[in-house]
């Protein structure tokens, strides 16, 4: 075909995939069977409007309904407060209700409220039309649109028939989109990001919100979608900077597995979360990212592995560690949404004190520089779809950036290998390294160990890194962070033993424990082979958080008997109380001191 | 999952040597590459498989006489944004299936220049496959057998025409792929640049799909 052939070609492609959407479901619809889905409605489908693949049950979960119950009351506090929405914006209040979810009937408006807009909106008046109006002309991106809205959402009610009218909003807006930010124009993962917005918003609305979530600097997700990813690559170095210090024996399984975070991670990123949890919590996670912005994806990002920590460890191969994070965890998160949050805010207060909050400013590319909503013509490979064989010079840069992260984690990875002969034995084992001195990982890891004996174990820890002579791994650490190039901060061997963070930055000691065992201190050699003083930690149910039970990974509503089973205590050494019950009052009253033995 | 740590059984009770190799999936976006691997790892297909983002990884096994190939498979996102990632999915892969949508010229002619970057940038003994893919829909073929066979031929390409929907040359193409692979010799002491890694016996596991060890 010359080129006057290819435009033409071109032009009546767009022409009929427009008319399509224009026309929607009705008369004469060119629909093949297979682009409609045989779902039956109402009777799978779940408060969200997804439907899923099996019966609804027949009777109303208790568990659930008290949940609703709490719901209904939240809503009149949330109608009270919209009325005084300009207050309520600088009030702890907000705060507080929003980490409690958004009531659902309220997303709505409150999303609308916390991304301002009306507002964007007001000041933008006709723009929207006038974009789509420019796309229906000229979008060069309406092809790769047209095939992701045929698969985002198809098994929720209002993506489920093609050309449904959610279809046709969710084509419009991103058609449209691409013209008004012509620097991004459309990459895949934004019509999941738009997807979500337009189940609770309508189109114009969907379109402002997109709009601000890509180029407000609080959410700043222009700098993931742009040619290069420049955000997502800042994003990543801070992530594994993170697991370095804070989860560094999941780092070094993972880099072990050859698993770089830019394997399992992207939808974490590019759309916070969507079908990567299930969809309630990733709501959740939504309603406190539009409040609190883009560190809130750090944070959870981080949440998600630490909760999943030791199950994460019990994997032993690249496959199955994908599989648990990308679509176990999507079907089945383990533990419920609350829980999940509590340890989301958590996780934003321990990184906060250790300053790794945030990724830092953004590189100069992240930001916008096109103006937005001016038209461009599209070139001629544009229109004619035609590849560019070239990479551009930030194409490049991120290649290269992305070949080097993973070259330097393998070879970490093999230098560990050398030293560690048996890697099994310190994971979830009961021999080698036995304690995790993982302070930050405490309850919540527990909440989701397969055994009994890891949870009591990791409690028990907490309590021995409160007390024991840190300044031994601490050592260790100095001179692993020396190897570890692939962490350029400094805080594994600045920080001050004893302090918050020190605990965490003695947790690189863990995986290389006993390869270093020779150089130990009899001091600290004692608390391995003789620990003169432990505490116990008993599993209990804090206001019935659900628990995975043992076997199946099955919620339980709680764990009644658990508290009985565990007679035997052991002196608790001072009066501190094992830290992590201090989280739920009501158990510490129930875990008093007097319950202990001493078995000397 | 439970069965893929037993060790791989021959039908005569020894164990033959196990090789694995890197395969990465490339072609534009939503000619059916995630399909295919869905298809050839699980056996199951859905109509409305969700877009890659960045890449999908995942492992399946095939029986060859007294070999077991393991085939580490790196599935791409198609769309060109995610072009500047794909080098490291095909970094150091020992096989690559190209897959087009019979059913869209332009797909074709993609195929086309993923296979010249290939064939520039990727390791030279590459075992190179291309995948007609949505074979089920042929009353709308825009891409003639004949045509992609030709240029498979003149590249020194396997070539087949699949449907992950059908399952139609599926389990084929990889066990072509197989078959053309350099496979380790335990007589030689060190396994050479572009063959398989080979495991120790008992080392890693392997699932059976199909019924290539029966």
């Amino acid at each position: 075909m010359n080129e006057e052939e290819l435009l033409q070609r071109a032009v009546e492609e767009r022409e009929k995939l427009f008319k399509r959407y224009e026309q929607g479901r009705e008369g004469g619809a060119e629909i093949d069977p297979w682009e409609d889905p045989g779902f039956e409605v109402y009777h799978t489908t779940d408060r969200y409007g997804f439907i899923h693949d099996k019966r609804l049950p027949s009777k109303v979960d208790i568990h659930e309904a008290k949940k609703l119950q709490i719901e209904v009351e939240r809503q009149k506090k949330w109608i009270k407060m919209l009325k005084s929405w300009d207050n309520a914006l600088t009030s702890d209040k907000l705060h507080s209700r929003v980490y409690k979810g958004i009531p659902d009937s309220l997303r709505s408006i409150i999303w609308c409220k916390l991304l301002n807009v009306e507002d964007t909106k007001n000041a933008n008046s006709g723009i929207y039309l006038k974009m789509y109006t420019l796309a229906r002309q000229y979008s060069t991106d309406a092809r790769q649109i047209d095939s992701d809205v045929n698969r985002q959402f198809r098994e929720h009610l209002h993506y489920r028939e093609r050309y449904s009218i959610k279809q046709q909003q969710l084509f419009n807006v991103l058609t449209s989109y691409a013209m008004y930010n012509s620097e991004v124009g459309y990459c895949q993962g934004m019509s999941g990001l738009a997807g979500v917005l337009l189940m609770y918003m309508n189109e114009e609305d969907a379109f402002w919100a997109l709009h601000i979530l890509l180029t407000d600097p609080k959410y700043a997700m222009h700098g993931y979608y742009k040619e290069g990813f420049p955000k997502l690559t800042r994003f990543l170095a801070h992530h594994d900077k993170i697991m370095s210090k804070f989860l560094p024996k999941l780092k070094k399984h993972f880099d072990k597995h050859g698993l770089d975070a830019m394997l399992y991670s992207l939808k974490w990123f590019f759309i916070c979360f969507v079908e990567r949890v299930p969809f309630s919590l990733c709501l959740r996670v939504w309603d406190i990212h539009l409040l609190d912005g883009e560190r809130v994806i750090t944070a959870m990002a981080y949440t998600i592995l630490k909760i999943h920590k030791r199950n994460l460890l019990k994997l032993n191969d690249m496959d199955a560690i994908v599989n648990y994070i990308q679509v176990k965890l999507h079907k089945d998160f383990l533990i419920d949404d609350d829980t999940v949050i509590q340890n989301l805010e958590r996780s934003m207060e321990e990184l906060k004190r250790a300053k790794m909050d945030t990724a830092g400013p953004p590189q100069k590319e992240e930001i916008p520089t096109r103006p937005f909503g001016v038209f461009k013509k599209p070139t001629i490979d544009k229109i004619v779809g035609m590849r560019t064989d070239k990479f551009s010079e930030k194409e490049r840069q991120t290649n290269e950036l992305v070949v080097l992260t993973s070259d330097i984690a393998r070879e970490n990875a093999e230098k560990d290998e050398s030293y560690a002969c048996h890697p099994n034995d310190s994971v979830g084992g009961h021999t080698g390294s036995k304690f995790s001195f993982e302070h930050s990982n405490d309850d919540a890891s527990s909440l989701l160990d397969c055994e009994h004996m890891g949870s009591r174990r990791s409690l028990a820890d907490t309590s021995v890194t409160s007390t024991a002579d840190l300044s031994v791994f601490s050592t260790i650490t100095r001179s692993q962070a020396h190897d570890n190039s692939l962490d350029t901060h400094s805080n594994l061997s600045d920080n001050s033993v004893g302090g918050a963070s020190s605990v965490g930055s003695g947790i690189a000691a863990t995986s290389t424990h006993r390869a270093f065992s020779a150089h130990t201190t009899p001091r600290a050699a004692s608390h391995n082979q003789n620990p003169d003083v432990l505490r116990i930690y008993v599993p209990y149910s804090p206001l019935d958080t659900p628990v995975a039970s043992p076997h199946n990974g099955d919620l339980q509503k709680s764990v009644p008997c658990l508290f009985h089973e565990n007679k035997v205590r052991i002196k608790i050494d001072n009066d501190e109380l094992p830290t992590p019950l201090v989280e739920h009052g009501q158990i510490i009253k129930s875990f008093n001191i007097d319950t202990e033995l001493d078995l000397k | 999952m439970a069965n893929r740590s037993g060790a791989a059984q021959r039908p005569n009770g020894t164990q033959g040597k196990i090789c694995q190799f890197k395969l990465v999936l490339l072609g534009e976006s939503a000619v059916g590459k995630s399909s295919l691997v869905l298809r050839f790892v699980k056996g199951q297909f859905h109509e409305y498989q969700e877009s890659t983002i960045g890449a999908a990884f995942l492992t399946q096994t095939v029986c060859l006489d007294d070999t077991t190939v393991k085939f580490e498979i790196w599935d791409t996102a198609g769309q060109e944004r995610y072009h500047s990632l794909a080098p490291m999915y095909y970094r150091g892969a020992q096989a690559a299936i190209v897959v087009y949508d019979i059913t869209n010229q332009d797909t074709f002619g993609r195929a086309k220049t993923w296979v010249k970057e290939l064939q520039r940038q990727a390791s030279p003994t590459i075992v190179i496959a291309l995948a007609g893919n949505k074979q089920d829909l042929a009353n709308k073929r825009m891409v003639e057998f004949e045509e992609a066979q030709t240029y498979a031929d003149e590249n020194g390409l396997l070539f087949m025409e699949t449907s992950a929907k059908t399952a139609l040359n599926v389990n084929d193409i990889f066990l072509a792929i197989a078959k053309k692979l350099p496979k380790y010799d335990q007589n030689q002491g060190q396994s050479g640049q572009g063959q398989g890694r080979r495991l120790a016996e008992g080392d890693q596991g392997a699932k059976t799909p199909g019924n290539c060890c029966k």
